[in-house]
């Protein structure tokens, strides 16, 4: 965590100078980037040791009798509240190195938690399918990213329509659904995939 | 175990013909009033598209079988399909690629289709890289049947997603001319022939494919099954005698 | 209630990919009954004790593990009731001694006032605070075994039970092991410390080749 975050917010501030600094141009696109940030980085946090059990750990978690759907659920809701950390802190980061306006705060807090939520629920999902291992943990960002493309529309969307005042309900619906499926998923797969 | 795959030779007549009949309607097909000869390329291009999604289609409902059944039959079809689904979305993108330039004046553009089809292409690129790192057959199988299902379930989202996304950001006219209606039958016949071509190539893709991945869990289970030494065998005892350096 | 049987294994098999390491085990063991499981580097035993535990699915043969079969869901009823201490601690680094005892009880559904006693018993109780990831390998297994006295459990097994503990942690070892067995239960332990062992276990067996001798 205390490397991803400064990673996260030292991309932030290489952007400017791969497409140049126009202060227009970055406050515009500011919002896009800062989730694509989240989405890439995030995925990192979310499997990182922080959240994620040895081998060891987890026998000793199912021999207390520990549901494995609740295992999943519970490292979900930690890497989310981890993630959560990471989105505000480079969001801060962000808002100063692009300078575009927070609006609808109540919304964007729903935005976070939603977004953070969902990277929480398919990252865990991802490590219990690749299980443990070098080449496992480097496969879960490729396994991530592409599902997780709901949630990057749904949160740049949800800031253009909050700057344009828009609706933003489908677009909170449909964030929310990915975190459905995701939560479905790996709950109903969480057994079979510890067995394996 | 049979020592080879049988060499049915049906396959290889249907495809030819198939090819033929789309390849012989394709060339004598009118070129585009706009397009000129470029309209040609669709007639692989969107087959290659509706098989892609096909595979898919296929894989998720072969992986939902293999999860009720836990027959290893039901994975080798999953697993054929989305290799070959994989191969027709790449080529399908590709081929969209080149009749982009010259049509639109650029490789890619952000159209909902589009970016949907990469995106599954790296959904299942994905799924077969996950295949690739679990060793034993029945692991995999069922890592690799949640992995399906789920993307599948999530490409109705993604789908829903871009799409509202591209309504609310529409490219530039003048990059995103509406695609030709198809009003000369020949066109049609054409289209439908390399419909027809390229599921006749699916359908023989996957009988090779999934009799490859038979053979290839037969001899793992013939394999386990043989005199073989256990995994302790390779620890023998030291022997500080033999190739001891003087300290 | 602790049946007569506490393990039963027919012709058992494990793989990994196409590699036996298990082959054609074939293990009883009654309630009360200590038994010492010896074999060579690499030979298997902690697969075998995986598959006792429940938590490897055997490839081949039947067995059951008090009363569960092997290969369906009951197992997971009868999870709570085995305890295993590997070689590798399954303690959580960054929490204290204290909060993975904490943890430890909650999911069990143990009062929490145990942590402290069961502390106390294995002679941690002044490092309760400590954090698991800073203590020593010795201080991370008696911590383990603290766990395991909080948690009533009818089958222990244990994995190198006796390595990194003083003289006074390997008599607490005996006695954990002892009064399972004097309640029913029964224990198996792995080691490569012949004497120890056959000190307190009922028999031994030898894994040789995928099989028990």
């Amino acid at each position: 965590m205390w490397v991803t975050i400064p990673f996260g917010a030292m991309a932030l501030l290489l952007i400017p100078l791969a497409i140049g600094t126009d202060a227009v141009l970055l406050e515009r696109i500011g919002p896009g980037l800062y989730w694509v940030i989240v989405m890439l980085f995030g995925v990192l946090v979310s499997v990182g040791r922080a959240s994620v059990e040895t081998g060891a750990q987890r026998d000793a978690s199912s021999l207390l009798g520990l549901d494995p759907a609740a295992g999943y659920v519970g490292r979900s809701i930690s890497a989310a509240g981890l993630l959560i950390v990471f989105e505000l802190v480079v969001g801060a980061v962000a808002v100063v190195l692009y300078g575009f306006d927070l609006i609808g705060i109540p919304w964007l807090a729903a935005t976070l938690i939603i977004v953070a939520a969902g990277l929480g629920l398919l990252g865990s999902l991802a490590a219990s399918l690749v299980g443990s291992g070098s080449a496992g943990s480097a496969l879960v960002p490729l396994l991530v990213a592409p599902l997780s493309i709901p949630l990057l529309l749904g949160a740049t969307q949800a800031y253009e329509g909050l700057r344009l005042g828009d609706s933003i309900l489908p677009w909170m619906l449909l964030m929310a659904a990915v975190v459905l499926v995701a939560a479905i998923a790996g709950v109903l797969t969480a057994r079979p995939l510890q067995e394996s | 175990m049979p020592s080879e795959i049988p060499n049915r030779s049906w396959p290889w007549v249907a495809i030819g013909v198939s090819v033929a009949v789309a390849l012989t309607l394709a060339m004598i097909s009118p070129a585009d009033a706009v397009q000129g000869d470029l309209v040609r390329i669709m007639y692989v291009h969107v087959p290659a598209a509706w098989l892609a999604y096909l595979a898919f289609a296929v894989t998720l409902v072969c992986s939902a079988g293999y999860l009720f059944t836990k027959n290893l039959r039901w994975d080798r079809l999953a697993a054929s399909s989305a290799e070959i689904g994989v191969y027709f979305t790449g080529l399908a993108i590709a081929l969209g690629m080149i009749w982009a330039r010259p049509t639109w004046g650029v490789w890619w553009t952000w159209d909902a289709r589009l970016t949907l089809t990469a995106i599954m292409f790296f959904v299942y690129v994905g799924y077969l890289a996950l295949r690739r790192t679990t060793a034993d057959p029945r692991t995999r199988a069922g890592r690799a049947a949640v992995l399906g299902i789920v993307g599948a379930v999530q490409i109705p989202l993604v789908h829903f997603s871009v799409v509202w996304w591209r309504t609310l950001h529409q490219p530039a006219s003048i990059l995103r001319p509406d695609g030709p209606a198809i009003q000369d039958p020949i066109m049609r016949w054409a289209l439908l022939a390399g419909v027809i071509a390229f599921s006749v190539i699916y359908t023989s893709l996957m009988v090779k494919r999934v009799e490859l991945h038979r053979l290839n869990d037969a001899i793992h289970l013939a394999e386990r099954g043989e005199a073989r030494p256990v995994a302790g065998a390779s620890v023998a005892a030291p022997n500080l005698d033999e190739g001891a350096r003087d300290v | 209630m602790i049946a007569a049987t506490v393990i039963e294994l027919r012709d058992i098999g494990v793989t990994a990919g196409s590699t036996p390491i298990l082959r054609g085990v074939d293990l009883s063991v009654g309630g009360g009954e200590i038994v010492g499981l010896f074999g060579a580097n690499g030979a298997g035993k902690t697969t075998l004790l995986r598959v006792i535990a429940t938590l490897l699915r055997p490839a081949d043969g039947r067995g059951t593990v008090l009363g569960a079969d092997l290969s369906g869901d009951e197992r997971y009823e009868v999870r709570h009731r085995i305890g295993m201490i590997g070689h590798i601690p399954g303690l959580y680094p960054e929490l204290t001694l204290g909060e993975n005892l904490r943890f430890a009880a909650r999911v069990a559904g143990i009062p929490s006032d145990q942590v402290e006693e069961s502390l106390q018993a294995v002679g941690l109780l002044g490092a309760i605070d400590r954090q698991a990831g800073a203590s020593s390998h010795g201080m991370q297994r008696r911590a383990e075994f603290a766990r395991e006295l909080m948690i009533e459990r009818d089958l222990l097994l244990l994995d190198e039970p006796h390595a990194a503990l003083d003289q006074d942690a390997v008599e607490l070892v005996n006695g954990l092991v002892g009064k399972i067995a004097a309640n029913g239960g029964a224990a198996i332990l792995v080691s490569h410390d012949r004497d120890r062992v056959t000190a307190v276990a009922d028999r031994s067996v030898e894994l040789v080749d995928g099989s028990l001798r």
